[in-house]
């Protein structure tokens, strides 16, 4: 999956975009515009001047040297006039041009005319000009007007977007908060936020539905397995109870004696794993609701007590170092947990190993000798026993990890200096 | 001694049976809920073993009864249902014990035996057995008079010894009373054997005989 986007920002995008192409566009098209009125109205106006020009001139009624001499006068005076004699009349010529300009001193466009005025029967050829903003100023300013308002635009479509969406989408936010907090431990549905609006109370009821749906399987599986595990403790009761009889039979030879005994350990076994399913299904049903602050460090201390006798007949190495600690737990889970974690440190341990228990700053780490670091990521799955050679239930660290979740504890593994360390962090 | 076996399941009802009355106790039974509440409103038992998921009814019920008509009979919960909540409410209803299903024979009867034997403390607060003597109010042993120190396990092993006397114990049902809960997390029981070897040898240190026998190495039995 790359980056995210947010639903918000999916609608702005092609406005944004298509606001921003025709601002572009907008660019040349105003400067045709304003280019176009701008050179025709300059036109209209040159023609108006020779007009007046011509007109004034003649009704002066001067003597053609005056003329002269007036023209003379108005050539090197009047700015944005120049004449000159001609013999010939000449068609009119209107064009722009950019050149350089003496007086200010800068490249300047010009809108000319060309023409030719009548005064006392004499043709003199007139160029009127007028400076008039250069092409690359004039698209500067409309650009940079263009771009002044393509931000106020966007500025504008980002804030009242965001406003009116947030609060379009606000119900669905809401609905997404709520979804996020669904657990199917919990069993329970979570309440979803009423809506008016049509499509929002359809997603929320359709959602219920299948939270509902979720909720029944859950149960249903739950219920399986602790049913069935009932169902198993009654016959194990009878074999169990059976072999206890079979071996007060006197006439048992010492082979018999041992098939016996191999039995006891299958059905130890079989009502070993029962036990622990039993014992998931009610964490998973969340019972053991009740909690109260736990010393863990006594009562550590008190659960590897029991099993001392592990200890001295594996001939295991065992050490505690144990800081007082409190936790806010149920006791039975608690002290399962740590349960959990010591038979499997006594069972993995090979004779005359170390078994190292050590509680401080908040943290529980129980190390054992080992040869080989674990598969770790299917360690705390059930029935996923990352070696075959010792018989546990498969089921003993799916617990521990299943007390550690409920609580919010951490649990973790790595396999350092030829020990097997879990740890919990409370 | 009067035992009630109060077990839907016939096949476990008879296994029972057949275990307590060959320790010499007199045991009848119930098999629904109607029978175990007749039986229980007309005779009295020393120790009445009760299944709370019978057909008819919840014996929990019955417990209920008894404890409210002032019984003195011992009871003992004898449960599919492992689970603490239970557990917790027999032993507040005023049952004597609770045992797990499934359990050994032996557990069950050593149970018994410190039921009953709690309930008539005031008569006999001590056991002979041959030249072995156990007071059972101050938890002292001794052997022709002479006091033998034994462990808290010692003294464990040696009454679950007295409560199954001539029976053949597996070293399993030792290992589960010894170590409750852990023991069914393992396989190997080997540590039982140290436990019997260190009561054997301070007994017999003390001058008592040859009464707790090794069956092939894989089962006990105490010989009285």
């Amino acid at each position: 999956m790359g980056r995210m986007k947010k639903l918000l920002d999916q609608s702005l995008r092609p406005l944004v975009i298509y606001a921003f192409t025709v601002l572009v566009i907008s660019i040349p098209v105003y400067f045709l515009i304003i280019d176009v009125i701008w050179e025709n109205e300059l036109d209209k106006h040159h023609y108006a001047i020779r007009e007046k020009l011509e007109k004034r001139l003649t009704r002066l009624s001067l003597p053609d040297t005056a003329v002269d001499n007036m023209i003379a006068v108005l050539d090197k005076v009047q700015p944005g006039f120049s004449f000159n004699e001609t013999a010939a009349p000449r068609p009119d010529s209107l064009y722009t041009i950019i050149r350089f300009d003496d007086f200010m001193h800068d490249r300047e466009q010009f809108r000319c005319l060309t023409t030719d005025i009548r005064v006392n029967h004499k043709l003199y050829r007139v160029l009127i000009e007028t400076n008039m903003e250069e092409v690359d100023e004039t698209i500067l300013a409309i650009g940079g007007v263009t771009v002044f308002f393509i931000m106020l635009l966007l500025a504008g479509f980002i804030y009242l977007n965001r406003k009116t969406a947030l609060r379009i989408w606000q119900p669905f936010y809401d609905t997404l908060a709520g979804l996020r907090t669904f657990r199917l431990e919990t069993g329970k549905a979570v309440p979803l936020p009423v809506s008016d609006v049509t499509e929002f109370a359809d997603l929320n009821v359709s959602l219920d539905t299948l939270m509902q749906g979720s909720l029944a399987s859950y149960r249903q599986q739950k219920e399986f397995t602790e049913n069935a595990s009932h169902e198993l403790q009654t016959p194990l009761a009878i074999v169990k109870s059976r072999l206890d009889m079979l071996l007060q039979s006197q006439s048992l030879d010492a082979g018999q004696m041992r098939i016996v005994e191999q039995v006891y350990q299958a059905i130890n076994r079989v009502s070993r794993i029962n036990k622990n399913l039993l014992l998931l299904a009610r964490i998973e049903h969340a019972q053991f609701e009740e909690k109260e602050p736990i010393a863990l460090g006594k009562t550590l201390a008190g659960v590897a007590e029991q099993f001392a006798d592990r200890f001295e007949n594996n001939a295991l190495h065992y050490t505690e170092n144990i800081e007082p600690f409190t936790v806010e737990a149920n006791p039975v889970l608690t002290e399962i947990l740590l349960t959990n974690l010591l038979v499997n440190a006594v069972r993995y341990t090979p004779e005359g190993g170390q078994v190292q228990v050590h509680l401080g700053g908040g943290i529980l780490t129980i190390a054992n000798t080992g040869t080989g670091a674990l598969q770790t990521e299917n360690l705390f799955r059930r029935f996923a026993q990352a070696s075959d050679a010792h018989a546990g239930s498969g089921l003993g660290l799916a617990i521990t990890r299943e007390i550690c979740d409920r609580y919010g504890w951490q649990i973790g593994y790595d396999f350092t200096q030829g020990m097997h360390r879990f740890s919990v962090r409370f | 001694m009067k035992i009630l076996i109060i077990e839907d399941e016939p096949g476990l009802a008879e296994s029972i049976g057949a275990y307590l009355t060959a320790q010499d106790y007199l045991c009848e039974y119930a098999g629904t809920w109607a029978q175990a509440r007749e039986k229980v409103e007309l005779y009295r038992y020393d120790c009445i073993l009760l299944d709370l998921m019978l057909p008819g009814g919840d014996g929990m019920d019955i417990l209920e009864t008894l404890k409210k008509q002032g019984q003195q009979d011992g009871v003992i919960i004898i449960s599919a249902k492992g689970d603490y909540e239970t557990k917790i409410r027999g032993l507040h209803a005023g049952a004597d014990d609770y045992l797990a299903k499934p359990f050994h024979l032996p557990e069950l009867a050593a149970r018994i035996y410190s039921v009953i034997r709690r309930r008539s403390f005031a008569n006999h607060n001590h056991v002979v057995q041959n030249e072995l003597k156990v007071d059972l109010l101050s938890k002292t042993i001794t052997v022709h008079g002479e006091v033998v120190i034994l462990t808290k396990k010692e003294l464990d092993l040696l009454l679950f010894f007295i409560g199954n006397k001539n029976r053949v114990i597996a070293k399993s049902a030792l290992a589960e009373h010894l170590s409750g809960d852990i023991a069914d997390m393992f396989d190997n029981h080997d540590f039982v054997y140290a436990h019997v070897k260190n009561l054997k040898k301070k007994l017999s240190e003390a001058g008592y005989g040859n009464y707790l026998k090794t069956i092939y190495g894989t089962g006990y039995k105490w010989e009285g």
